[in-house]
């Protein structure tokens, strides 16, 4: 069974190399009968399985009670802090980025690439629901990248991001940018073995969007806040959006770009150089 | 829609822990879920009651238990209940508050046969 979705699919993501997409035919075999189990979603309720339960149940006595105070986490965390531990023993710095969908978390990296390239090796997992669109682009800059679609699933988990170190050979020094599902809500409960979160908003989005999706901004390092070349024609309040997301996370750091105008970016770059020192140094998050 | 890869997961480590203990089904499975956890507890619990089909957990009896959430105010460190992340003090109207409980999401115990 999918680990994503549930669904009888033994392989509920996928990964993809984009240099090496004529080898494997894909899309051949997507997880059609997602569909069917929504359609049983409400079917079930837990007094059926009540039910079940004394059917079952009769004359047997040889029952007993495992107590586990297991956190249901704890095995994507495990892999998580796997991951971690290669990172620091690589010393590559591993960004988490994430937003909701078209915040321009995609055309930033290809900037960011196209500037930093070739006196930073970067390498980037990108991850979608379906198509090898962002890998394609963030390969045309000039970064290896390799994609993971995630199928029905709404986020990443540590284990895709280990089966895509497998395949990718991420160089020791280097800086790795996971560009997580544009979803706000699902990718905050799971670590990936990142040094530092990022969480991506842009102008043209609303200004109360922290506290809309606070578990993403509690959880991240740095808020970038893009496309402020739009400033102009938005009734976005910069110090508002900052004062929502500083009243979840006090920590939380900013930084205003425009990854189409390059307003900004500098400021971004120097925030990732301090991290590459910063990540050697501490060696935990 | 996390609540399904997490519904799932609960399947996986309550198998694999009833596997362990030589089992041969699971009869009830207790599950507390934090109302500050980030899971709905609803939509896991739907999750959950449509994924255990052809498991260990196919009859089980799921008991879900929601945690309410509790927050701890910063300046004069009052306890409280706390529905919301962004609640501030009721006391001193300070914020924000600390969250000292409802984060829980774990599999408590397993009644295995």
């Amino acid at each position: 069974m999918c680990e994503t979705c549930g669904c009888s699919n033994n392989e509920g993501f996928k990964i993809h190399d984009p240099a090496h997409t004529h080898d494997h035919g894909h899309n051949h075999d997507h997880n059609h009968d997602h569909n069917h189990d929504n359609g049983h979603f409400h079917s079930h309720s837990h007094d059926h399985e009540d039910d079940d339960h004394h059917d079952h149940s009769h004359g047997h006595t040889d029952q007993k009670v495992i107590n586990l105070n297991l956190d249901i986490l704890s095995r994507n965390n495990s892999v998580a802090q796997l991951n971690r531990r290669f990172f620091e023993g690589r010393k590559v710095l591993c960004l988490n980025l994430v937003s909701s969908p078209g915040s321009g978390k995609t055309t930033i990296l290809e900037k960011t690439i196209l500037a930093l390239l070739p006196s930073r090796k970067i390498f980037v997992i990108e991850g979608d629901q379906q198509t090898l669109l962002d890998a394609d682009r963030i390969q045309k800059a000039g970064a290896p990248a390799i994609q993971i679609n995630t199928g029905s699933g709404c986020h990443l988990d540590a284990q895709m991001i280990d089966s895509a170190l497998m395949k990718m050979d991420v160089e020791s020094d280097s800086t790795l940018f996971i560009e997580n599902v544009g979803n706000l809500v699902c990718p905050a409960m799971f670590d990936l073995g990142e040094y530092k979160r990022v969480v991506v908003i842009s102008v043209t989005e609303g200004e109360d969007k922290p506290l809309k999706y606070p578990y993403m901004f509690q959880s991240s390092h740095l808020c970038l806040i893009n496309k402020s070349d739009l400033l102009p024609y938005v009734d976005f309040r910069m110090e508002e959006a900052i004062r929502h997301a500083r009243s979840i996370n006090p920590a939380l750091e900013f930084i205003s770009v425009s990854a189409k105008s390059g307003e900004g970016m500098n400021l971004w770059y120097d925030w990732l150089t301090k991290q590459a020192e910063s990540s050697l140094l501490s060696g935990k998050k | 829609m996390h609540e399904i890869s997490l519904a799932y997961e609960v399947i996986s480590l309550a198998s694999h822990e009833a596997g362990k203990n030589r089992a041969q089904s699971i009869k009830e499975i207790a599950i507390e879920v934090g109302d500050l956890s980030g899971v709905e507890s609803e939509a896991f619990g739907s999750a959950l009651g449509l994924l255990v089909k052809d498991t260990m957990l196919e009859t089980a009896v799921i008991n879900i238990i929601r945690i309410k959430g509790r927050g701890r105010c910063n300046s004069c460190n009052r306890e409280f209940e706390m529905n919301h992340r962004l609640d501030s003090c009721p006391d001193c109207n300070c914020f924000p508050s600390e969250i000292s409980g409802g984060k829980e999401f774990r599999v408590v115990s397993l009644l295995v046969e």
